[in-house]
């Protein structure tokens, strides 16, 4: 330390100083002492002249570690991160492969269903008995979901409340803090009022609800049949042309003004014409070869009432 | 001059090569430019107050740099590798600053 303290003749904060000792040491004797002493040393000898040519060679080689460090380091953290957004880059290819691959095998699912439902509109076409199999086997399709539909309807739109949407503190349909979020139990409402009011056929954002569909939620996903929704939903309906006014009247219309609280939005429309997909979540559990006499049509053992459980799973 | 000329250099080539620094070295990697920080802006302070000394600079580099290391080593050795690396960064940071300062008085007067 070259400097005495003279700074501080008054000796009563000397234990503080001395606790402090090493900060104050940090802090004023940044500059390295050898640097005072060499200068000292340089003074105390008249010339350094001779030498300062080597000194030059050495500074120089010095700065150049210095500047080699530092650009080596760069390099690095570059290359790190760089390393980083390649692995998280080649994971959303990945990603996004499967989801291809995925869709390519819906398409080929689809096409040869569609090709199977043709056989069996050919081959039941035969005779006369097939003829009433087939009417009732569409009837049937279209009631549990498994067939296309096309007809008149109504069309129901919800949205997410905006990332600004305000509420009330507590809300109860979930208990949660994000509460502008349409969650799984507000569609199953929706859709079982929907049900109610007279629908035939239901698709949510395009996925056919059949009579064994699920409506559930992972995580804030929500999922039909196990297939994640985007936001915003549609609710598509075909049904009789009052459905729309009793879906309006009913707990529905209510149900929606309450989520219209939470800043949800929804609209409900008249269409004149909606095409419903069939459902690609079902699969064939249970067959019998008929009796040889006579097919007894009361027997295949369905149900006609497909409307009731649309939404399985918890429905208030 | 020469002194810029060559840190410029020394960049320079390390940009170019991307030298690749061997994993055990890479933890010292972030404490080696700290304490290669503290080195130069202690000899551009030194230079403005008009007693520099190359060797002296030089020297405080590589020892610097070195004891730095041999610090963070013994750290992870002992198994309290982060907290002797922050303490390490905390010095240094606090002598970069000092020196920093005083580097502003002497260009700004203020």
């Amino acid at each position: 330390m070259p400097t005495p303290p003279t700074t501080t003749p008054t000796p009563v904060p000397e234990h503080r100083v001395d606790s402090m000792t090493l900060l104050r040491d940090l802090v004023e004797d940044s500059l390295d002492e050898g640097y005072a002493r060499a200068a000292a040393r340089r003074a105390a000898e008249p010339d350094g002249g001779p030498r300062a040519r080597g000194r030059g060679v050495l500074l120089v080689v010095g700065l150049v570690a210095v500047g080699l460090l530092l650009a080596t380091a760069y390099a690095q953290t570059r290359s790190r991160a760089g390393s980083a957004e390649q692995a998280h880059s080649s994971l959303i290819a990945t990603v996004q492969q499967k989801e291809h691959a995925n869709d390519r095998e819906q398409l080929r699912l689809d096409r040869l269903r569609t090709s199977v439902q043709r056989d069996q509109q050919q081959s039941l076409a035969l005779t006369s008995a097939g003829r009433d199999l087939a009417a009732r086997l569409g009837r049937l399709e279209s009631s549990t979901g498994t067939g296309a539909v096309e007809g008149p309807g109504m069309v129901v739109q919800i949205a997410d409340a905006g990332p600004s949407g305000d509420g009330s503190d507590v809300d109860p349909r979930t208990g949660e803090a994000d509460q502008g979020r349409v969650t799984d139990r507000d569609l199953q409402t929706l859709v079982n009022e929907v049900w109610a009011a007279g629908a035939e056929a239901v698709a949510v954002n395009g996925q056919r609800l059949t009579v064994l569909s699920a409506i559930r939620s992972a995580g804030d996903a929500v999922l039909v049949d196990f297939r994640p929704l985007n936001p915003p939903y549609t609710l598509r309906a075909v049904g009789p042309d009052t459905m729309r006014t009793t879906f309006a009247a009913g707990f529905g219309g209510s149900y929606l003004q309450v989520l219209q609280g939470y800043g949800i939005t929804s609209s409900v429309e008249d269409s004149d014409r909606l095409q419903l997909p069939a459902s690609a979540g079902v699969s064939l559990r249970y067959a019998e070869v008929p009796a040889p006499s006579r097919p007894r049509p009361d027997r295949t053992g369905a149900t006609g009432g497909s409307s009731a459980g649309a939404s399985s799973g918890s429905s208030r | 001059m020469i002194a810029a000329v060559g840190l410029v250099l020394g960049i320079v080539v390390g940009l170019f090569l991307e030298p690749t620094v061997p994993t055990w070295l890479q933890p010292y990697l972030p404490i080696a430019v700290v304490a290669a920080l503290d080195a130069v802006f202690g000899g551009v302070r030194a230079l403005l107050d008009g007693i520099f000394n190359d060797k002296v600079f030089v020297v405080s580099f590589v020892s610097n740099v070195l004891v730095a290391a041999l610090i963070v080593y013994l750290g992870d050795q002992l198994g309290v590798g982060t907290q002797l690396s922050t303490g390490v960064v905390v010095v240094l940071g606090i002598r970069i600053f000092a020196n920093a300062a005083a580097i502003r008085r002497q260009l700004f007067k203020a």
